[in-house]
């Protein structure tokens, strides 16, 4: 067994590739200032592969050793210091993150790519950067080992996403932004505030230091509860969803797909860190049981008024809200009989079931801008013909589907099992309930789309644009992650546990 | 041994394979032709491979296992039979319509998944190829893409993926009573009847199957969808995938153990639905819809005689219920496969096709000799000599008049012209089906050991099973006698208390989107950030 207890103040053998997954993307926005708005694509598409291989081999390295890797910068240890760590669940996301990102790019070269010759645009300017420093703040927000550099992490990231939202620059989108940017600063207040009360306590923030010091007091709880409030307000978590459903409608598709697939999953990693890696006994039975609550009224919610919906891109934005509360059921299930957070089959599904989630929704965002840009609308009840017009767009739209629902063999199906096996586990039948009744509702909704794009149009179709084939394959193979991520159950070793205090993983076998 | 493992695997691999074939358009255009070829190889495997041969992939924790059991492997052979067959009666159904593709799609996944469950040994590859199975036959189901599909698919993949979310609870709740990492269904099946919270999963296991089963009141799906879709997909979801439901609750119902009281709800359950089904079915005029209500009826019979099984303990319900299951799967096909035949036969040629549609029709009733008396004279043996027997002897006289009423609404749909005749491409898998389903149930019979059962042939056997046919004959004299003053249902019944249902659903969901519209307002989500803030930090200080 590993020294599950790593210590901090140790820079393990390939550390130095986690500073490179920061600096790599930072590099990539300074230079595209530096060079100007038409070499931002060029440096995108050369900085967004190497980042994809450089997550693969962070993921190698950690899957191979089943030690997490440490990177301590300028060898100034903590509490002084910052250190970089990459455990199971940090090399996982990046990997999966880096995968949606590098798909979007291509997807994206159609609407914000650089023709040659072409003057400098405001929009591919800022859609490129934008997209790199999200890819860098997420970076961050994986590897960052104290809880301040996942502040500056989350702000990046939040800073980056708004802009996203009104690319195109109309009122309605502008509007929408604001609404997301007022919201998301109010979270980021009361994350700040919970960070300095954790430093006012224990004068560290480093997430190993912190978490074991910290204690049961007063001050402790509060900040834990403004931090984990200020978190959900920016991953739009039921009743705190206000924002979500204009931006995430409102802005182009590949910003769609990059906003519901990695945004929300940044500040919703942070909760994860926490409360599983920082105070895993502070939560506490009623504490979990009101985040599994908050869950459960996202998924009821969010997918009843997705059911509404007249339009495709405001249906896959309710759906999000619903998914998103697919992943704070995993609290009340992860929770062990002495009321600590155990990493374990909760914990596993719930990044399962995010990660199957964002390779799945980027795809469907992708689907219905492809949609939209061939019919020149998405009134659902208008789709007819769409599904001859665009055979593989509907199907990638169909398989991402398949993988919301849950049904096997995507990864959504072994979250699902994963998580219900957990709620047998400890007797939470009543989450049970919740988790099946949503996948049924969202089958309903998917119904309602598919049907509607298989049915003959009334008329005859006018295509306002020819979409390009490698659009069409950018959603179909994140479509097709989704629907095989399951497979991985039939690997050898669970990644995700990879550097756990409790766990009992050990490199493969 | 290594060729045996091939060939199970290439029973649900070489249909998976066409089906991804289909990707790459040249292929898709052939694959109309080829239909019939796809269930070939899991033939060949039921006769080939030896009943205890078994292939896994996967690592320990999670591992797909495919196997061959006794009750599993009748019904994959009979299975298979018709899916060729029907498989041949399509590819001369598609000529000429439009959407072949699609459909060739839909059926290869409803035939990789129909095929596959029956030979899955643990329950995510079960639950994988049932929701597969599911997906395809809803494609199958709106094929026409008029209105009536449209609600036909929509309600029978509702009630199918309702029925998957009990039993994905079944299976995860018996997953965690396996003792190790095993998630084989013979392990689940015997750790049920120990298991702390046996009931919950019998409940679940039987309302999942009984809802795919057709069980009333789960069972107005099939007159929408068996009338709904196209003719050899009817003929094979009435036959071939239906029975997914009866090999679940072999295999997954503990019959070695007596459970009296889940028994006799089960029986209860099947018996009823076997009267309902006939007495519904009476008083429909399309051939179709009388056809589907007979499934209901019989599927109905065939979970009694599980239910029975249960109730006494009795193993061999296993093998009567497959038996019985595989005698319907080719009868049924048939008659679904004839009501597309005799609807492009006029006047003039219409009693040859007639007259084997008629045999087999009131075989299922159990005219001696039959299939059906067979399948009648095993399932006996284990309904015993109380009330079931005699609800299985009227369910019996009920059958044969339901069939009359099939021949007779089956006559009234021949072509308005009377020179018209079948395509030979649609004959011959129809005759063909329909002499299997006369040839099967005997060789099976003589095949299988099935116990010391006294000779079929003897006459007060053949005497007990003629004369509720005769009896059913009269009956169906007077019934036409009557057939004006008889109610006219709607097909799917009970849909209509759906339909109810629905609006009081699309009320609520309106007044949550009202709400949803409410949280979104500035004000109301300052409140809910400060109301969730409270509520978080009242809970961990509450510790």
């Amino acid at each position: 067994m590993p020294d599950a207890n790593v210590l901090p103040d140790a820079t393990t053998t390939d550390g130095a590739l986690l500073v490179l997954a920061i600096v790599l993307p930072a590099a990539g926005v300074l230079l595209s200032f530096v060079l100007g708005g038409r070499y931002a694509e060029r440096i995108a598409s050369v900085l967004l592969p190497s980042g994809l291989f450089l997550a693969t081999i962070i993921f190698a390295d950690v899957w191979q050793s089943g030690h997490p890797l440490i990177y301590i910068v300028g060898d100034w240890k903590p509490p002084l210091g910052i250190a970089l760590r990459a455990d199971g669940l940090s090399a996982a996301m990046m990997v999966a993150m880096a995968i949606v990102i590098c798909a979007v790019a291509i997807f994206a070269h159609a609407d914000f790519g650089t023709r040659p010759g072409s003057v400098e645009a405001r929009a591919p300017f800022a859609f490129w950067i934008l997209l790199m420093a999200i890819w860098g703040a997420m970076n961050m927000v994986f590897l960052g080992g104290d809880l301040f550099t996942l502040y500056v992490a989350i702000e990046l990231l939040t800073f980056a996403a708004v802009p996203l939202v009104c690319l195109d620059g109309r009122a309605e989108t502008l509007q929408a932004a604001l609404r997301y940017l007022l919201f998301a600063l109010l979270g980021s207040i009361l994350y700040l505030v919970g960070t300095a009360l954790l430093y006012g306590s224990y004068a560290t923030l480093d997430i190993v230091l912190l978490s074991r010091q910290v204690r049961m007091e007063p001050a402790t709880l509060v900040a834990a509860t403004l931090m984990t409030i200020g978190l959900f307000a920016k991953t739009a978590l039921f009743p705190l969803h206000l924002w979500l459903p204009p931006a995430h409608a409102g802005a182009p598709a590949a910003a769609s797909a990059v906003l519901s697939a990695v945004v929300v999953k940044g500040s919703f990693f942070i909760v994860v860190r926490l409360w599983f890696d920082v105070m895993p006994g502070m939560l506490g039975a009623a504490g979990a049981q009101l985040f599994g609550a908050l869950g459960a009224a996202a998924i009821v919610f969010g997918s009843v008024v997705a059911l509404q919906q007249q339009r495709l891109k405001l249906l896959i934005a309710y759906s999000t809200v619903a998914q998103i509360g697919y992943l704070f059921l995993m609290f009340p299930l992860a929770l062990d009989t002495a009321a600590q957070l155990q990493g374990g089959g909760a914990l596993t599904g719930g990044m399962l079931q995010a990660i199957s989630h964002a390779t799945a929704k980027a795809a469907m965002f992708m689907a219905a801008g492809l949609i939209y840009a061939t019919l020149g609308h998405d009134r659902i009840a208008e789709l007819g013909g769409a599904a001859r017009a665009l055979p593989m767009t509907i199907f990638a739209f169909a398989l991402g589907g398949v993988s919301l629902i849950g049904l096997p063999p995507s990864g959504g199906f072994l979250a699902k099992w994963l998580l219900l096996e957990a709620a047998v586990a400890t007797g939470q039948w009543w989450w049970a309930i919740v988790m099946l009744a949503g996948g049924l509702f969202t089958s309903g909704y998917m119904f309602i789309v598919l049907s509607s794009a298989v049915a003959p149009s009334s008329e005859p179709l006018k295509l306002r644009v020819a979409v390009p084939r490698y659009q069409e394959a950018a959603a179909l193979a994140l479509a097709l992650t989704s629907l095989l991520l399951g497979l991985v159950a039939l690997g050898p070793v669970d990644i995700l546990l990879v550097g756990r205090p409790d766990s009992m993983m050990v490199g493969p076998r | 041994m290594i060729g045996e493992t091939t060939l199970l695997a290439s029973a649900f691999v070489v249909p998976l394979g066409m089906l991804l074939a289909c990707l790459w358009p040249p292929a898709l255009n052939r694959m109309p032709s080829l239909l019939a070829f796809a269930p070939i190889p899991a033939l060949l495997a039921v006769l080939l491979v030896a009943s205890d041969s078994s292939l896994a992939i996967g690592s320990a924790r999670f591992r797909l296992t495919f196997a061959l059991d006794r009750p599993g492997a009748m019904l994959l052979g009979v299975a298979a039979l018709l899916w060729i067959a029907s498989g041949a009666y399509a590819s001369q159904y598609l000529q000429g319509r439009p959407n072949r593709g699609r459909f060739v799609v839909c059926w290869l996944m409803t035939l990789t998944g129909c095929l596959g469950v029956f030979l899955a040994a643990d329950m995510v590859g079960f639950y994988f190829l049932l929701a597969l199975l599911t997906l395809g036959a809803c494609g199958l189901v709106i094929y026409h893409e008029t209105p009536s599909a449209w609600r036909a698919g929509a309600v029978y993949i509702g009630l199918a993926l309702l029925a998957e979310s009990l039993l994905l609870m079944a299976f995860v709740l018996l997953a965690a009573q396996i003792p190790g990492d095993s998630l084989l269904i013979r392990d689940a099946a015997a750790a049920l009847p120990t298991s702390p919270q046996r009931d919950l999963i019998l409940a679940l296991l039987m309302a999942g199957f009984g809802m795919k089963a057709g069980l009333v009141p789960f069972h107005f799906w099939m007159p929408l969808a068996y009338s709904a879709a196209p003719t050899p997909a009817s003929a094979v979801l009435s036959g071939a995938v239906v029975k997914a439901s009866i090999l679940g609750m072999i295999r997954f119902l503990p019959l070695e153990t007596a459970l009296p009281d889940w028994g006799t709800a089960l029986a209860a359950a099947g018996l009823f639905a076997a009267l309902y089904g006939v007495v519904i079915g009476i008083t429909q005029r399309n051939p179709r819809v009388v056809l589907a209500y007979s499934s209901v009826s019989q599927m109905g019979f065939i979970v009694a005689v599980i239910g029975m099984g249960m109730l006494a303990g009795d193993g061999r319900a296993a093998l009567a219920a497959a038996f019985y299951a595989a005698h319907h799967v080719l009868v049924k096909g048939a008659l679904f496969l004839s009501v597309g035949v005799i609807a492009a036969t006029g006047s003039r040629r219409l009693w040859p096709m007639l007259l084997p549609a008629a045999i087999i029709a009131v075989g299922l009733g159990g005219l001696p000799l039959t299939g059906g008396a067979l399948a009648k004279f095993v399932a006996d043996e284990l309904l015993g000599d109380g009330p079931a027997s005699t609800i299985a002897t009227l369910s019996s006289v009920g059958t044969t008049l339901l069939m009359l009423q099939f021949l007779r609404s089956l006559a009234k749909s021949a072509s308005q012209d009377p020179q018209a005749t079948a395509a030979a491409g649609l004959v011959w898998p129809w005759l063909a089906t329909a002499v299997v389903s006369l040839v099967v149930p005997w060789t099976l019979y003589l095949t299988v050991p099935s116990g010391t059962l006294p000779d079929p042939l003897s006459p007060a056997v053949l005497w007990k099973a003629l004369w509720p046919v005769l009896l059913g004959a009269v009956l169906a004299i007077a019934l036409w006698r009557w057939w004006r003053s008889l109610p006219r249902i709607p097909k799917g019944d009970i849909i209509v208390a759906l339909d109810g249902g629905m609006q009081i659903a699309v009320t609520w969901g309106k007044a949550l989107g009202q709400m949803d519209r409410f949280l979104r307002q500035w004000p109301a989500a300052g409140v809910s950030l400060l109301m969730v803030t409270i509520a978080l930090g009242a809970a961990v200080f509450a510790r």
